[in-house]
């Protein structure tokens, strides 16, 4: 429907007499479907956060409750909520309190009480929309003496109406309920007498408020529940943009810019809390600034300034300056660069959203003028290429003016255009002229089959055509899923997340009609397309493939606790694997926190330390030297620098170490430099100068030997694969094996 | 104008950094790029062909230059060197090589080495070169070597190896078959350890011919077709530009992915993006004693003990009608998940059924994977072919990486084009079009305006065509990227000022209105009645705000507390102003994190609910 961007006042006047809770075997009853609808309507506009207030008023109900109820007159309706932005309180209370009653209540003295309430609550207050939604099943009856000026009211106060019924409107006299093809109420029965006088009241009512298109306004319970299902983003007021359409300096038109397409983002970001108390006070970021020297020596924000790199240089460069020095625009623009062919400009759209340009709405010279650009455009197939700037200071953007004429209005659509670094030219290889990848007649033909088997477009007998699959018809299946899990936490906090909603998941799969059209042409294109997946030996990715490779690996591995198997992992999975939760990570802790770090690669691993003392602390307990060994060359280095706590565990450990802090190349010079080190070195055993390479230049450096195997073996050499990541655990024997018979052959040579 | 201004903050600002975008490489996980200039300094790289109006040398310069500030810009990590070979001089590591001269070590470019090659630039810098290099002997094989000494000196972990050998000789070593065995020999090691050899050939007087000899130095091309070496030597400097442009980039998929079209039925597939917006680079910190880069260092401390929180001992939460849910990390990100990633094909449809207007950010471009599953080449081969004769596209479901929500795709065909000099002007692959969801599209209301007559419009068409230009998408530069590193280069190299740019996105106000003549004012005689003015209000309106100073602010409101409390138990505060709500919030002393309506209102509802 129309939309509406102010905020609306809403009574929904809920029929809870006794007859809502007939219904047929099998069927639920009238009651529960309209709690359903008002539940999920309520939901969404929980959600939703717009402004609209809400009311609820329960008719038929035992108790009586709402300003006019004297001397026995409107009786049995209860206003259970006056006029409020809805929240989860009245969620609650729609799940946990209303039951249905045992009354019967006249459906138009509680459409009064609504009136009644919605003008005493926005009395002095300005609303876009006033709107009753009344759900009943009409089957009580009614004193329509008072009915024209019912309708007179409410014309005269705007007020809108709803309603929707258990029963489509055509159910008509026929009482088989035969008529529409939907079952008919109250199980076989036909309309009660009630019904028929009540339907026909209904459509007097709702003709006499809007004509022909009032009828569209009442609706069943089913269609309301499944458009309910979807939670609506909040529409957004758009944002005029009001500008001049300039055409060198003496050609302007004035226009008004709306955004019509953009990616739609939630409104809401999620805040961190602390884990036991749920308070965000609790939780303090907090950032620090040190130096890259050996003491780490922390500086105040404002002993920094600002810089750039350029390219290889560090350039250091005041906020001031660069506001001085910066490209400076002097104000909107919409001005046009000149017009080009439509071919030339497609492809290579830029930025996040579409403009549709307008002139302003109370400007008919402007309309004419720009509909001449429009037209003109429109016939030569060209669009005006301009300079668009928002507003001052803003970033100037090259884009595109395409015109757009729709029946009821036309436009320009502006796009933003690449500019020259924006873009990769890639050259990709010959497909269609190279032999090897030429498809046969028959391969084509079988294409064509598929394509045709899968057009989601269809003509019908009228020429009709029909989309199966319109993506802009589907509402954002993130947000979907967000909003139903953020409810589902809401109203029960300690259970576990729901599955995804069944209707979503079909929203976003092949329609099932062309899924089994497609299935023979599919079964043939298997036959003419031999495909076959190419085995990689590097990119053995899980753990179990890996393990797979021999029993010793395992056995040993899983003795030194299931934990070591993330190690297998990719750097970048065992990372996500951390965030998994507690149970991870106890388990990590246990191990203390020496472990942990070999479940990151180098370059993770270098982040965690950098930002948590804990983990150090854990790790000085576990003797510096180690946390050497996790690491390549590499971010050891960087490791390394970061301070003194490290240096001087690393100095207790032995001179061996010292060689941990440099990077595996300048540790090979250390080693040659003299006696001194070496020494050291030899005490610690053989097993952690391993530590003292890169994986690949101990690798280069010698050969495999059956002799230092057993050695390695005896050194325990399987936990430290453990300490290499994913892809070299693989390599893992031979680097062990290739490092020591280093260290004995140097003994050798020395 | 919130709405509007959040364009221009860009998605970094979104702290979910929800789909982490698609954006640059990451070089710590796959190494650093590197390219070598291998430059002839021959006598004849110094001649001037009649027609042209460059030498081949200077051209080379130009064009060496224009790499180095779009690496600066686009990717600065990556590593260039700049050698010349037929030099007099010798200049290299271990000056092992006569007549190799390294200008330029492999190493990131910076302010000081555009200098540099600035100064080879022009006649004067065809002086300088023949001061400092002179023009010897060739000996291409010396060169080569020294080159892949460059290569192994180099420490860090390199993803991508190129070398390119600019020359105006086809025979460099004059039919010495000594010198050409041992360059073949050498350009052999090279290509075996992963460099890849191209060559840009200049134009020579009598024609360049490839297979005299350096048909065996190059690398065979990417696709093993016959083609390869077709193409014909670069008269102009635009030609090389783009020739070396197209080559200097390694192609870098975002995502290797199946694109399924049923069950069993997988196709490899690269998403590849060809159109980026390039950004100014963020800031760095420096220590300003000494101008050293500082490290950031971002914790979390419990607010009431002081002590570190690691990730686990935090939750997230949203607040909704004033009530507080919350999740675990984890549940956050996997409430993301739908499906594995990858591309499902979901049915096709006829081409005009994708709008215009289906846009929410750049295209990507999907090329088949022959290495992941062999075949899949051949049949998207076929469904290229098909799709793009039958006028259709197929519209798939796009799942880029584990726990990104799905998007829509049209594949959108494309084949390959070649301009005459057999340059491939288009890829041939699918252009993956992002289309929007029923979220992403904003209802508007239309205004009900006249249109115009066939006279305005004609009158109109006119106009259009007299402003008629041949669109190209490289040839506007984005002019605040431009003007920043101009500055930067300045401050780098100690400039007086910063070298003046052009800025291209400006209306050439003069030109247009010369070639308009008296065609504006005839259109505006038509359109507009004479008291009517089309620059109008919008101008107007500012003037009497200006002309007080802006002091003229809106008066204060205070609320007093019981009005406040009334709103907030009434939950109708949103109906309050920013920054009426803004005082109320100092005015009790309510902190607030954002400066969002939103979070205004949702702190005072806490702070005066209880």
């Amino acid at each position: 429907y129309a939309p509406s961007w102010g905020e609306s006042a809403l009574v929904l006047c809920v029929d809870v007499g006794f007859s809502m809770s007939n219904s047929g075997p099998g069927q639920e009853p009238p009651f529960e479907q309209a709690k359903k609808v008002i539940q999920k309507f309520v939901k969404r506009q929980v959600f939703a956060e717009n402004k609209d207030e809400l009311g609820l008023v329960l008719f038929g109900s035992d108790a009586t409750k709402n300003n006019l109820a004297k001397d026995g007159q409107y009786q049995n309706i209860y206003v259970h909520r006056n006029l409020m932005i809805p929240d989860f309180g009245l969620l609650e209370e729609i799940q946990n309190d209303i039951h249905p009653g045992g009354q019967q209540g006249d459906w138009l003295d509680a459409l009064v009480v609504c009136m009644d309430l919605l003008q005493n609550e926005t009395l002095g207050k300005k609303y876009d929309r006033l709107n009753i939604a009344v759900l009943t099943d009409l089957d009580s009856p009614v004193s329509p003496d008072q009915l024209d000026i019912i309708t007179g009211n409410l014309k005269r106060a705007g007020i809108t109406l709803q309603f929707f019924l258990p029963f489509p409107m055509d159910t008509d006299e026929a009482g088989g309920g035969d008529v529409g093809g939907s079952g008919p109420p109250h199980g076989g029965k036909g309309l009660s007498r009630e019904q028929q006088q009540g339907l026909d009241l209904v459509k007097q009512v709702m003709m006499s408020l809007d004509e022909e298109d009032g009828l569209d306004e009442v609706q069943t319970f089913s269609d309301a529940i499944e458009k309910l299902s979807v939670f609506k983003h909040v529409e957004k007021r758009p944002m005029a943009w009001p500008c001049t359409l300039t055409i060198g300096s003496c050609l302007t038109i004035k226009i008004v810019g709306y955004k019509a397409v953009c990616e739609e983002r939630p409104r809401k970001s999620w805040s961190v809390v602390d884990a036991q108390t749920h308070q965000k006070e609790d939780v303090k970021r907090d950032v620090v600034y040190c130096v890259d020297d050996d003491e780490e020596t922390e500086v105040p924000k404002d002993d920094t300034i600002q810089g750039f790199r350029y390219g290889s240089d560090i350039v250091p460069f005041s906020k001031v300056d660069q506001e001085q020095m910066k490209y400076k625009t002097d104000g909107k623009s919409f001005a046009v660069l000149g017009f080009a062919k439509q071919s030339l400009v497609v492809h290579h759209f830029m930025g996040n959203q579409i403009l549709k340009v307008f002139a302003p709405k109370d400007d008919e010279h402007a309309g004419v003028a720009l509909s001449a650009l429009i037209r003109a455009l429109d016939e030569l197939k060209m669009v005006a290429v301009v300079r668009y700037v928002y507003a001052r200071n803003g970033n100037p953007q090259v884009g595109a003016a395409f015109p757009c004429i729709k029946e009821k209005y036309e436009c320009l659509m502006y796009v933003q255009l690449p500019f020259m670094e924006d873009l990769r030219q890639y050259t990709f290889p010959s497909l269609e002229n190279n032999k090897k990848y030429t498809p046969s007649e028959n391969q084509l033909s079988v294409v064509d089959s598929l394509i045709d088997s899968m057009m989601l477009v269809e003509e019908n007998e009228d020429g009709e055509k029909k989309d199966l699959f319109k993506v802009n018809h589907i509402p954002n299946p993130q947000y979907q899923r967000l909003f139903q899990c953020l409810h589902h936490r809401a109203l029960n906090p300690s259970a576990p997340l729901p599955p995804v909603e069944p209707w979503l998941i079909t929203a976003l799969q092949r329609p099932q009609a062309v899924a089994a059209r497609s299935r023979a042409p599919l079964e043939n294109m298997k036959k003419l397309f031999p495909l076959k997946e190419v085995v990689k030996k590097k990119e053995l990715k899980t753990s179990k493939e890996l393990f797979g490779k021999g029993d010793v690996y395992r056995t040993a591995v899983w003795k030194q606790v299931g934990l070591q198997n993330s190690c297998l992992e990719k750097g970048r999975s065992t990372e996500q694997l951390f965030r998994k939760g507690k149970v991870y990570r106890t388990v990590v802790w246990k191990q203390g926190g020496l472990q942990n770090n070999c479940l990151e690669t180098g370059r993770s691993t270098e982040q965690l330390f950098g930002n948590r003392e804990v983990y150090r602390t854990a790790v000085w307990k576990q003797g510096g030297l180690q946390n050497s060994c996790l690491e390549t060359g590499r971010s050891t280095e960087q490791l390394f620098r970061k301070g003194k706590v490290y240096r001087t565990a690393v100095w207790k450990q032995g001179g061996l170490q010292n060689s941990c802090l440099e990077t595996g190349r300048s540790t090979e010079q250390l080693f040659r430099k003299g006696k001194v080190y070496r020494t050291p070195v030899w005490k610690q055993g053989g097993l952690q100068n391993s530590c003292l390479e890169t994986g690949r230049s101990t690798e280069q450096l010698f050969g495999n030997r059956e002799v230092y195997r057993t050695a390695v073996w005896k050194q325990g050499g399987l936990q430290n694969s453990g300490l290499v990541t994913g892809r070299t655990g693989f390599q893992i024997l031979n680097i062990i094996v290739t490092s020591l018979s280093h260290i004995i052959n140097a003994i050798l040579r020395d | 104008m919130a709405e509007w201004n959040a364009y221009y903050q860009n998605e970094e600002e979104d702290l979910d950094g929800e789909e982490g975008e698609e954006s640059g490489v990451d070089y710590k996980t796959t190494g650093r790029d590197s390219l070598v200039f291998l430059v002839d300094a021959s006598k004849e790289m110094f001649i001037k062909e009649e027609s042209g109006e460059l030498t081949p040398f200077d051209m080379t310069m130009q064009c060496v230059r224009s790499v180095y500030t779009s690496k600066i810009i686009s990717s600065d990590k990556d590593l260039v060197a700049l050698v010349f070979y037929g030099t007099e001089q010798s200049k290299n590591p271990r000056n092992s090589f006569k007549h190799v001269y390294v200008y330029h070590d492999l190493d990131t470019p910076g302010a000081g080495r555009v200098q540099d090659v600035d100064g080879l630039r022009g006649e004067d810098g065809a002086k300088v070169a023949a001061k400092t290099m002179g023009s010897g002997k060739t000996n291409l094989g010396e060169a080569l070597w020294c080159c892949s000494n460059l290569y192994s000196d180099i420490k860090l972990r390199l993803s991508h190896k190129r070398l390119m050998i600019f020359t105006c000789r086809d025979s460099p070593h004059e039919g010495d078959s000594e010198r050409d065995r041992q360059a073949r020999t050498k350009a052999g090691d090279l290509k075996e350890t992963g460099v890849v050899i191209d060559l840009m050939h200049l134009m020579k007087p009598g024609g360049f011919d490839v297979s005299i000899f350096f048909c065996d130095v190059v690398s065979p091309p990417e696709d093993d077709a016959e083609l390869g070496l077709q193409m014909e030597p670069c008269v102009k400097l635009e030609d090389l530009k783009k020739r070396v442009r197209a080559k200097e980039m390694k192609k870098r998929s975002i995502a290797r992915l199946n694109l399924c079209l049923g069950e069993g039925m997988n196709v490899a597939v690269g998403v590849y993006i060809t159109a980026l917006q390039a950004r100014k680079p963020n800031p760095i910190k420096l220590f300003k004693d000494n101008n050293e880069p500082v490290r950031t260092k971002t914790r979390l401390y419990h607010t009431q003990t002081g002590s570190l929180l690691l990730p686990s001992d935090t939750k997230r939460a949203q607040v909704y009608a004033s009530k507080q849910i919350v999740m675990e990390k984890d549940e956050v990100d996997v409430i993301k998940k739908f499906s594995d990633p990858g591309l499902e094909l979901i049915g096709f449809k006829p081409m005009e059924r994708l709008k215009l207007h289906h846009h929410l950010r750049s295209p990507v471009f999907i090329y088949p994977e022959e290495e992941m599953v062999t075949g899949s080449a051949c049949m998207f081969t076929a469904l290229l072919k098909r799709c793009s004769e039958r006028n259709v596209f197929a519209l798939c479901k796009y799942t880029r990486i584990r726990n990104s929500p799905p998007r829509f795709l049209a594949l959108v065909p494309q084949r390959e084009e070649l301009d005459e000099g057999q340059a491939q002007i288009a890829a041939p692959g699918f252009h993956g079009i992002f289309l929007p969801y029923a979220d992403d599209i904003r209802t508007l209301d239309t205004p009900q305006l006249p249109t115009a007559s066939d006279s305005q419009v004609d009158k109109m068409k006119e106009i259009v065509q007299k402003l008629r230009f041949k669109y190209r998408c490289d040839a506007f530069e984005n002019p605040v990227l431009q003007k920043h590193f101009r500055n930067l280069e300045a401050l780098a190299l100690d400039l007086m000022a910063p070298e003046e740019i052009e800025d291209h996105t400006m209306p050439k106000i003069e030109m247009m209105d010369e070639r308009l003549g008296s065609l504006a004012q005839e259109f505006k005689d038509l359109v507009y009645p004479a008291d009517y003015n089309p620059e109008g209000k919008t101008a107007n309106k500012r003037k009497p705000a200006e002309a007080a100073g802006g002091a003229e602010k809106k008066p204060k409101v205070d609320i007093s507390e019981d009005e406040l409390r009334g709103h907030v138990q009434k939950n109708t505060l949103h109906k309050l102003t920013v920054p009426i709500l803004k005082d109320a919030c100092k005015q009790f002393g309510v902190k607030v994190t954002g400066t969002k309506k939103q979070e205004l209102i949702d702190a005072l509802t806490a702070q005066l609910a209880n």
